[in-house]
């Protein structure tokens, strides 16, 4: 599924236009990436959280040549479901 | 963590005041985006939200495994979960801070520190005579171990890089910026580009074209000559008939067109189609099937022949089947398919367009002279050129 049919499925429920919901989702997004860059974690309600993780550099090994690479530190945005996700997508 | 976090009710307030809405629009909105998200998962499994990245709801299958304390086998059961992929712009931005400002040790190059780190243990172990590979595994601690190697440890001890690695270490795999491709759009530059570009070499040589083709059609005649095959012709295969006749077709409408686009000159098209009816009537097909006789023999009325557009005396009536030409009835009755304008002519009162009579027309088949079946004839040159012009 689309951003479009999403905002479309948005107006329907909330009973506003497309126009708007689009425009309010571009806006949560922006939001969204500021506080990820500032370093916050996001809370979406019913489904999760949005957060950075930090991994540490580390040296990789190929397995079957032997060869040593580098792998620098790196943040890796992460999504973590809410506790009682795991429930509720059993019963799909 | 609490202040580290943006909670729900500050994501509303702070759409509230960024896209100047009241806050209970944002409340409805967010909540709407909350169920309609999960619904969409639900039944899409995978939902995409433009500027931020695409939730996917994944399946994990059902696997068997051990249990490490009694041996025994179970199988772990299959659950579903949801997965978050950024959007490229996304994880760039956030992967971007660590790889560079907030990196304490950045001012130096690792991987410079490494290498030159690799090269000393190498020019170390060689003064002691061993062989890089008996070097023990790096380890991350960077702490002096005096069991591994004991003469080298102390120096190296100082060096904060934790990988101590006999071989050199290779450079970091660089980060790919993930090229992003607009399918459709490029595909359509390309095609644009190539449009214009066919347009600008067809518009540059079209002279040369022209003249190209006009030789290419002079030069075949002499590969096709006509060999005038009595009448009623054994019938031919008709798989390769449909062949032919396909071909023939396409070459036909491909040339007349060509020859409308370069506008050549009225004298060269009826050249040309002399060539096209020659070329034409060495395909030698011939359906008796199809073309159904229906009534033979009219009786005689007079010999002479008198103005060329009439016609007293006739061979035979051909009823147009599924599929049967003017030219095929020509090369049954004449012995040449280069004649059908007579048929066209006879018929004038039935036939529109020559090339599409109506199936079941009956088509008056009138006896010609040794005069008239002559290309050369004025009259019939003249037919043909109108015959022609009726097919388009």
């Amino acid at each position: 599924m689309l951003t479009k049919d999403l905002i479309s499925l948005i107006a329907k429920t909330s009973g506003q236009n497309k126009k708007n919901v689009e425009h309010l989702l571009s806006m949560t997004n922006a939001i969204i990436r500021e506080n990820l860059m500032a370093g916050k974690a996001i809370q979406l309600q019913g489904l999760g959280t949005l957060e950075i993780k930090e991994k540490q550099e580390r040296t990789i090994v190929h397995p079957r040549t032997g060869e040593r690479t580098f792998v620098p530190r790196k943040n890796q945005l992460v999504f973590r479901p809410v506790a009682n996700m795991k429930d509720e997508l059993k019963k799909i | 963590m609490a202040e580290n976090k943006l909670s729900w009710t500050e994501l509303r307030r702070a759409l509230a005041t960024r896209a100047g809405v009241s806050e209970k629009e944002a409340y409805l909105f967010l909540n709407a985006f909350q169920s309609q998200l999960m619904e969409a998962l639900k039944q899409d499994k995978q939902v995409k939200i433009n500027g931020l990245g695409t939730f996917k709801l994944q399946a994990v299958a059902p696997r068997k495994s051990v249990n490490v304390s009694t041996g025994e086998q179970i199988t772990i059961e299959g659950y579903n979960k949801i997965a978050f992929v950024p959007e490229a712009g996304v994880k760039e931005l956030v992967e971007k801070p660590a790889a560079e400002g907030l990196q304490p040790a950045a001012a130096v190059d690792p991987i410079q520190k490494l290498g030159a780190q690799a090269e000393e243990i190498v020019d170390i172990l060689g003064e002691l005579g061993q062989s890089p590979d008996q070097k023990p595994e790096p380890v991350k601690e960077p702490e002096p171990e005096p069991e591994k190697a004991p003469e080298p440890e102390p120096e190296k001890a100082p060096e904060p890089e934790p990988a101590k690695t006999p071989e050199p270490v290779k450079a970091p795999t660089p980060e790919k910026p993930k090229k992003k491709y607009h399918f459709l759009r490029d595909t359509l530059i390309c095609v644009v580009i190539l449009l214009f570009l066919l347009l600008g070499g067809f518009f540059f040589l079209r002279h040369q074209l022209s003249s190209w083709i006009n030789g290419l059609v002079n030069g075949t005649p002499e590969q096709t000559e006509v060999v005038a095959e009595p009448e009623e012709a054994p019938a031919q295969p008709s798989i390769d008939f449909d062949l032919k006749e396909t071909i023939e077709d396409w070459y036909y409408s491909a040339k007349r067109w060509v020859l409308g686009y370069f506008e050549v000159s009225e004298a060269e098209v009826i050249e040309l189609a002399d060539e096209e009816d020659i070329i034409a009537a060495e395909v030698e097909i011939e359906e008796p099937e199809v073309i159904e006789e229906v009534a033979e023999e009219e009786e005689p009325v007079e010999e002479t022949t008198s103005a060329p557009g009439q016609y007293n005396e006739w061979i035979a009536t051909e009823q147009i089947a599924y599929g049967s030409r003017l030219a095929w009835i020509a090369k049954k009755h004449y012995g040449n398919k280069i004649y059908w304008p007579y048929l066209y002519d006879a018929n004038r009162d039935r036939i529109v367009n020559p090339s599409q009579i109506p199936i079941g027309t009956l088509i008056r088949v009138p006896k010609l002279t040794p005069a008239q079946l002559d290309t050369t004839n004025a009259y019939f040159q003249q037919l043909r050129e109108e015959a022609y012009s009726k097919t388009r």
